[in-house]
């Protein structure tokens, strides 16, 4: 008989409770799993908008914490271009409009003009791309046009405004597959903030770091009221993102905890029952540390069952949230492998801390005193 | 007995036990002596201390004052885990066998103390089962065990690791008398084959009689000994 066989007896001897507490762990795991994944491809997800388009700055009204609640005169594009070591410079408005007969709550319009650098790294798949002149024209990403139901050419209601689809794209990021692009003035009027723009992005003749700092202070100086933020910081500063990045940790984390308890209670419990048992252990020369990593095997197999099942539950959660209309086009259902593998390291640290009392405690038991216990 | 050789394996000396409420005084000064290849018995009434004493005996647990020694070496300098592991091994009256296990695994429970490789466990457990009578028996739970049955395998299992001195604590105690004969054939046999050291806590004026001395308690004292 092998040490593991002995382990695995002793789990499977109580199959209820063990499963419960794989379970539960399980669950927990599931929700990290998903929670930190969903988190982690939104800000991966947002940084390939940036990194496609060769954007290496993003600038908002001084003291907005995030694009949608900033407001720039669209004039200030050109004083930016003159700027040292700026070699492009785009306006960029945007907002959320409702599709409610596609039961779509919040789908992202961006205002963008012609032939500016945003139209980089996104391909159009059919019609065409936005011109100069065109007007009450609008190019739908894939995803979007896909829960729209939409081909080029068809006619389109966006806020109870008519205008025409003229060409379809595909992006590198999420965000843009499921979001429209409209003429910049278009959504400027639709919105009432004409000469607006939410925020100014720029591309810069170098992407290093020491030089986007000078040109960061050199923009800020030149240009009163206005934030320049290198793009990556942009992205991990972008308060949306990190209430979705604490959100989905805090709320993993409590999950996780609740397995742990789960543990600690599930292995006092097979303990106390066994408190003889390990008494005979004792008694027959098996030392404390053998007592020790019995009892922290046990733990760690149903473990490694959690780990198991919550990886399916995980897997087949992300597909389920592709059935929900809000979270359809905007959540990206792969799961990145470093969430996986935190998961579950945090999964074995958990169920080890939960079981290390246990472990402890019946590794301490006296022979005599375990023997005579009823 | 032709087979014990005069040497002491075990002496006690003085040995005094009190019990957590310390109102208990399980022994009050014992003090004996057991050759090698003996076979003591130890009697007396319910809660007189053969308990106590045997668990001193055995090392599993310490004297408050007196004195334990294991072939002229006090117990309180012994690797204790290493003794339970090789040298001694224990029998109780409720057997103690793990219910998960089956009853060949569970003669190889202290084996993982023990010198062997782990290929000869499974081996080495099916013979101490032939040596017990239970070859037919090794795949069977506990449950599934006659109490008879049972008995013999946690003797087994007490001999896993080759042990000089066997200690036993009421080991008929739970057993009709049918089963208590065989039990006691099985150690007369054991003594023989592997001239070990068989010191048994017992009720019974039967097994009492088939050891080579008997010493009786009283209230935590040795009230008599032939
Ligand atoms: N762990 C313990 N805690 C308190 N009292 C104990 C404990 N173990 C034994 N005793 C008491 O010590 C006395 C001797 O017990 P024991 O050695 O078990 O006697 P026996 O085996 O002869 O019946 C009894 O009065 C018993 O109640
Ligand atoms: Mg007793």
């Amino acid at each position: 008989m092998r040490f593991i066989t002995l382990i695995g007896k002793n789990v499977v001897h109580r199959p209820m409770r063990s499963a419960l507490t794989a379970l539960g762990l399980s669950v927990a795991i599931a929700a990290v799993i998903v929670l930190v994944g969903i988190s982690w491809n939104f800000e991966r997800s947002f940084l390939a908008i940036y990194r496609s388009k060769g954007i290496d700055m993003v600038i908002v009204h001084a003291g907005s914490s995030n694009q949608l609640s900033s407001s720039l005169d669209v004039g200030m594009v050109d004083r930016l271009r003159r700027i040292e070591g700026v070699a492009d410079a785009a306006p960029t408005l945007v907002d959320t409009v409702a599709f409610e007969d596609q039961n779509l709550a919040s789908v992202l319009v961006d205002g963008w003009e012609p032939d500016s650098l945003l139209f980089k790294g996104i391909r159009i798949l059919s019609g065409r791309s936005l011109r100069p002149g065109d007007d009450r024209s609008v190019l739908l990403g894939r995803v979007l046009a896909l829960n729209l139901g939409k081909k080029v050419d068809d006619p389109i209601q966006v806020s109870g405004e008519s205008f025409r689809v003229v060409g379809i794209f595909e992006s590198d990021s999420l965000f843009e597959n499921g979001a429209l692009v409209l003429p910049l003035p278009d959504l400027q009027k639709m919105m009432g903030r004409e000469g607006q723009a939410t925020g100014i992005v720029v591309s810069a003749t170098s992407s290093d770091a020491t030089f986007l700092d000078g040109l960061r202070r050199r923009i800020e100086s030149e240009i009163p009221a206005v934030a320049a933020t290198p793009a990556r910081d942009y992205v991990v500063a972008d308060t949306q993102i990190r209430l979705a990045k604490a959100m989905s940790w805090t709320t993993g984390l409590i999950a996780m905890v609740m397995g742990a308890l789960g543990m600690l209670n599930t292995m006092l419990m097979s303990i106390f029952e066994r408190t003889r048992e390990i008494g005979i252990l004792r008694a027959v020369g098996w030392r404390r540390r053998r007592v020790l990593v019995l009892v922290l095997g046990e733990a760690l197999l149903i473990a490694t069952a959690g780990i198991l099942i919550g990886g399916v539950l995980a897997v087949v959660g992300m597909r389920a949230l592709m059935f929900s209309p809000t979270a359809r086009g905007f959540i990206d259902p792969s799961i990145p492998i470093e969430v996986l593998g935190l998961a579950v390291l945090m999964g074995i640290g958990l169920s080890l801390l939960g079981g290390l009392y246990p472990a402890a405690r019946a590794a301490a038991l006296d022979p005599t005193e375990a023997l005579r216990h009823e | 007995m032709s087979d014990v050789d005069g040497a002491p394996i075990l002496r006690a000396e003085g040995l005094v036990k009190y019990y957590a409420d310390g109102n208990v005084q399980a022994l009050r000064g014992v003090s004996l002596e057991v050759r090698n290849g003996e076979f003591v018995a130890i009697t007396g009434p319910s809660g007189c201390g053969k308990s106590t004493l045997l668990h001193l005996l055995g090392g599993l647990d310490r004297p408050d004052s007196g004195e334990v020694q294991f072939r002229g070496e006090p117990m309180a300098k012994l690797d204790l885990d290493a003794f339970h592991a090789r040298r001694v091994g224990f029998v109780f009256q409720s057997f103690y066998l793990l219910p998960t296990l089956t009853a060949a695994e569970n003669v190889q429970v202290p084996m993982f103390e023990g010198p062997w490789p782990r290929s000869e466990r499974a081996g080495r457990a099916s013979k101490l089962l032939e040596e017990v009578g239970l070859s037919h028996r090794a795949g069977q739970r506990p449950t599934r065990l006659s109490v008879g049955e049972r008995q013999r395998v946690a003797i087994a299992r007490a001999l896993a690791n080759e042990p000089e001195l066997l200690l036993a604590d009421e080991p008929t105690g739970n057993l009709d008398s049918a089963s208590q004969d065989e039990i006691l054939r099985l150690l007369g046999q054991l003594r023989e084959r592997r001239r070990i050291t068989l010191v048994i806590v017992t009720h019974s004026e039967e097994v009492a009689r088939a050891a080579d001395r008997r010493i009786a308690m009283k209230d935590g004292r040795i009230v008599g000994a032939e």
